[in-house]
């Protein structure tokens, strides 16, 4: 036992040694990519069969929950297998900007602070009764209910007049939201107490994209929504498939919903079965499926497994999202919910941060245990948002000599092996890192190995990476454990990528970074003067600058949501200009995967 | 008997509640609770401690003890955080699952295992026995996650002989065509769980034979010139089988229990794949119902032990 433990430290270590072996101390490359390129589509070749059953893989370690509706659903995994019936309410064009022609169109009133919703005429649910306008408000009942077990209220749904009320249980209807056709209408105008450019993108938390069918859930209690068999057994979609089967964790299999809006889907059936990311691979190699559904599909690590399967096409696009370390320097007041920096804390100090991202080897880690599928992300804003993304900004590429003239300039002497603090007291850096896959760990590893070569004794918290709810704990709380100075993880930024996490009142600006520039320039990307676009983008990139140069948040890592799909596919796209019709489009040429 | 039975059925009960107050206890003292980690760009932290208000965890442990208790008496084992279904069902659903799976893997353990043992101990050195030991010792050899993936890989996935994923096709209809579908689910991961289960009692089994073949009373009949069949039949088999009669109990109160590679690997949603992942999303209601289930079926595993080794050795009478 005590043998194989030794063997696998020692594999770890010589994987480190290597990649390090192989970095010269400065890289050049100021616009990183990956090293794995793949196409955003597959069109595929020949007809469609149009009796043909679509097969689809849903990687996961657990079951799924069963919940079929997004205003419940906490986790992508539910959002994944009820894909083919949940449809949005709204097309996209690819810059994720709301276009008509989807189920609904909506309609921005600078001057009325409205937002109107119409519903397309022949919108029906897959037992063919209208979806009406009753549905659209009802949804937001269901979000904002004061017994609703819903995770996706926000605070901009309380920027809906008269949604704060209803929250609190203090109306019984939302005030501004208005049906002025009536219940059974197609119309619904929502008033805002304020509107600002992200309104007019999809994802943005103020307008919520689906619909609930009223008149089939209307007998459940909001509070019993979630376990009622309206929910789980009968659910009703007004998206291309209606469901036919689910069973419980494992699988979901739909037809086609007869009283679908648009051209009837191009196939027959669908069937979505969940595959463990242990048994994805050989599931793909013996061609059980035609592709995988949702952001997390085949684990980067199998890539070589799959990389070139014969009959599949790797398809991808970035993931809008990104790795990044956050510095603590500050706290959050819990009196006045703000978040406030300390002058006292130990990466304070902005040379010392911006020597740390300096020092990562952050290019060599992707392309060595990314599988060339991840690259080194360069702003807070991932490059997936083409518009917004500043594409010169050069980021951290690894610079130790940089790095090591930052540390000497600030202060930072060296006594022995190790740096000392600017006023000659001894300088230990805590990491809290959490636990992941085997080339995250050696992914942690090397990243202390490049911080020791510029003279910082960092150590991982707790002597080892930590687990998950251990480490949100540490990180999460308002004022930082006195072993965690700086933190890696991962955020999500949706399909709308104002920087609301880095606010001086956001729960989720876990290392506390506030200044004014900072405020201003967030508040700059949604004031009045960005619904022009080009403003816009200035203030999104003197944001992206400002951030990078402040390095209290270090952009780390970006990787592709990717899937193998087999050649017998027709249509198959992740584009954001297809994302909300894409399951009525996709085919397959001949009945099994070829 | 069954006073004994009964007495020990009471000193069930403080032991099922000193459990219940640990397992309750520890499940609120891990880092963590059922909402760390639910981020996302337009999550609401009043909109969690909200939730959390309503979920009563700012209670005081006792107290939330207390209303775990009182639900408790009610049928009422709560509602999962993580699947917003109530505890109960998600439970019924998946011990449904696991029981198949389960069962199955049993019957066959015990079907393969016991002839095989005999066999071996029987035929001591003899190549039969050989090749039993060969195969015990490599599958002993061998983590049972490595054999089930082979397993998947060859008669799943290059053979297509049985199905890889879940308890049942997606497209399976009708009761009989359920059942048929269950069944060749099942196969694969129970075959394969059932294999690597039976090493324990081969070898077990194979020493006790050897043991008893050396005892006196079977130099004592073997002199008195009892056939060697009838020998093994009536004498040495049923001492044999004494110490895994032992343990029957836990195996059939151990059907619950679930296994998390075999239904992790094969995607099957069974009892251990929900205890562990209740465990990582600190789904509390879910773990204190399972940890107190498996307590339960821990107690009355060792009274049925106890109460089938009464009844096949006379030597054991418990007063």
């Amino acid at each position: 036992m005590k043998k194989s433990k030794l063997a696998l430290a020692g594999v770890a270590a010589l994987s480190v040694v290597t990649l390090a072996a192989c970095s010269n101390g400065s890289s050049s490359s100021s616009q990183p990519t990956t090293a794995v390129k793949m196409p955003q589509s597959y069109s595929g070749s020949g007809k469609i069969d149009q009796n043909g059953t679509i097969k689809a893989a849903e990687v996961n370690d657990a079951p799924f929950k069963g919940l079929t509706d997004e205003a419940l659903i906490s986790n992508a995994e539910d959002s994944d297998v009820f894909g083919p019936g949940l449809q949005g309410l709204f097309n996209t064009d690819k810059n994720y900007n709301y276009k008509d022609g989807g189920p609904a169109n909506i309609k921005l009133s600078r001057a009325a602070k409205t937002l109107t919703i119409t519903l397309r005429s022949n919108l029906k649910w897959s037992d063919g009764s209208p979806v009406t306008a009753k549905d659209v408000e009802y949804a937001y009942e269901v979000l904002g209910n004061k017994d609703s077990t819903s995770q996706q209220f926000s605070a901009n749904l309380e920027k809906i007049k008269g949604m704060t009320a209803y929250h609190q249980g203090k109306s019984s209807t939302i005030s501004g939201i208005e049906m002025p056709n009536g219940e059974k209408g197609k119309k619904v105008v929502i008033h805002y107490t304020a509107v600002n450019p992200s309104m007019t993108h999809s994802g943005n938390g103020f307008v919520w994209e689906y619909a609930e069918p009223y008149e089939h859930i209307k007998n459940v209690p909001i509070k019993k929504l979630a376990s009622s068999s309206e929910e789980r057994k009968t659910p009703l979609f007004y998206g291309p498939y209606k469901l036919k089967k689910v069973v419980e964790g494992e699988s979901t299999s739909w037809v086609r919903n007869p009283y679908y809006w648009g051209k009837k889907a191009n196939a027959k059936a669908v069937t979505i079965n969940v595959v463990s990311t242990s048994a994805a691979a050989s599931a793909f190699k013996s061609h059980k499926y035609d592709f995988t559904v949702g952001i997390q599909g085949i684990a980067n690590s199998q890539y070589p497994n799959v990389k070139k399967l014969s009959d599949y096409t790797n398809v991808g696009t970035p993931q809008l999202g990104y790795g990044y370390l956050g510095f603590m320097v500050g706290h959050m007041d819990s009196k006045t919910g703000s978040n406030v920096m300390d002058k006292s804390s130990k990466v304070a100090n902005k040379s010392l941060r911006q020597a740390m991202a300096y020092a990562m080897n952050t290019d060599a880690v992707e392309k060595k245990f990314g599988n060339g599928l991840g690259k080194r992300a360069t702003t807070l804003i991932p490059s997936g948002f083409s518009q917004y993304h500043d594409k010169s900004a050069k980021g951290y590429p690894l610079n130790i000599k940089k790095a090591n003239k930052l540390l000497d300039d600030a202060g930072y002497k060296k006594k022995g092996k190790w740096r000392q603090t600017p006023d000659g007291k001894k300088l230990v850096l805590h990491f809290a890192a959490m636990k992941s896959g085997t080339t995250h760990e050696q992914t942690i590893q090397n990243y202390l190995q490049q911080w020791h070569k510029i003279g910082l004794d960092v150590q991982l918290t707790g002597g080892k990476t930590m687990e998950m709810n251990a480490f949100y704990d540490a990180i999460q709380a308002p004022k930082p454990p006195k072993n965690v100075d700086f933190f890696e993880a991962a955020w999500s930024t949706g399909t709308e990528p104002t920087p609301t996490m880095y606010t001086a009142d956001a729960p989720f600006n876990m290392g506390h970074f506030v200044s004014k520039e900072n405020t201003d320039l967030i508040n700059n990307i949604n004031n009045q003067k960005a619904f022009k676009d080009s403003y816009r983008k200035t203030q999104f990139n003197k944001w992206q600058e400002y951030m990078n140069q402040q390095a209290a948040y270090v952009p780390e890592s970006e990787t592709l949501t990717w899937t193998p799909v087999n050649h017998r596919v027709k249509n198959f796209t992740y584009s954001p200009a297809h994302n909300n019709t894409a399951w009525a489009e996709y085919g397959v040429t001949s009945s099994n995967p070829k | 008997m069954w006073k004994t039975v009964l007495r020990r059925v009471l000193i069930m009960i403080p032991e099922v509640i000193v459990l219940s107050v640990l397992v309750f206890l520890l499940a609120k003292a891990m880092p963590g609770d059922p909402f760390t980690g639910s981020i996302g760009p337009h999550t609401s932290a009043a909109q969690i401690h909200q939730l959390k208000v309503q979920a009563g965890l700012y209670n005081p442990w006792y107290q939330q003890y207390w209303n775990w208790v009182v639900h408790l008496f009610h049928g009422n084992l709560g509602t999962s955080f993580q699947y917003q279904e109530p505890v109960t069902r998600i439970i019924g659903e998946r011990a449904i699952n696991t029981v198949w799976l389960a069962l199955f893997t049993m019957v066959l353990t015990y079907a393969i295992a016991i002839p095989m043992g005999l066999y071996a101990g029987r035929h001591q050195n003899h190549i039969g026995d050989n090749i039993i030991r060969v195969y015990t010792f490599v599958t002993m050899a061998i983590p049972p996650f490595v054999i089930l993936l082979i397993a998947l890989w060859i008669f799943g996935y290059v053979l297509g002989w049985a199905p890889t994923t879940g308890s049942v096709s997606a497209t399976a209809s009708g009761t009989m065509g359920t059942v048929l579908s269950r069944l060749q689910h099942i196969i694969l991961p129970g075959l394969v769980a059932s294999l690597t289960g039976t090493v324990n009692i081969v070898q077990y089994l194979r020493s006790e034979v050897i043991d008893a073949k050396h005892s006196d009373y079977v130099r004592t009949a073997r002199s008195k010139g009892v056939p060697t069949t009838n020998v093994f039949r009536h004498h040495i088999l049923r001492n044999s089988l004494l110490p895994i009669a032992a343990f029957a109990g836990y195996s059939i109160t151990g059907l619950l229990g679930g296994s998390v590679v075999t239904e992790m690997i094969f995607s099957y949603p069974g009892m251990g794949l929900l205890f562990l992942n209740s465990i990582s999303y600190r789904d509390y209601t879910v773990i204190t119902a399972l940890v107190l289930l498996y307590g339960l079926l821990n107690l009355l595993g060792t009274l049925l032990s106890d109460i089938i080794l009464t009844a096949v050795d006379p030597r054991v009478r418990v007063q």
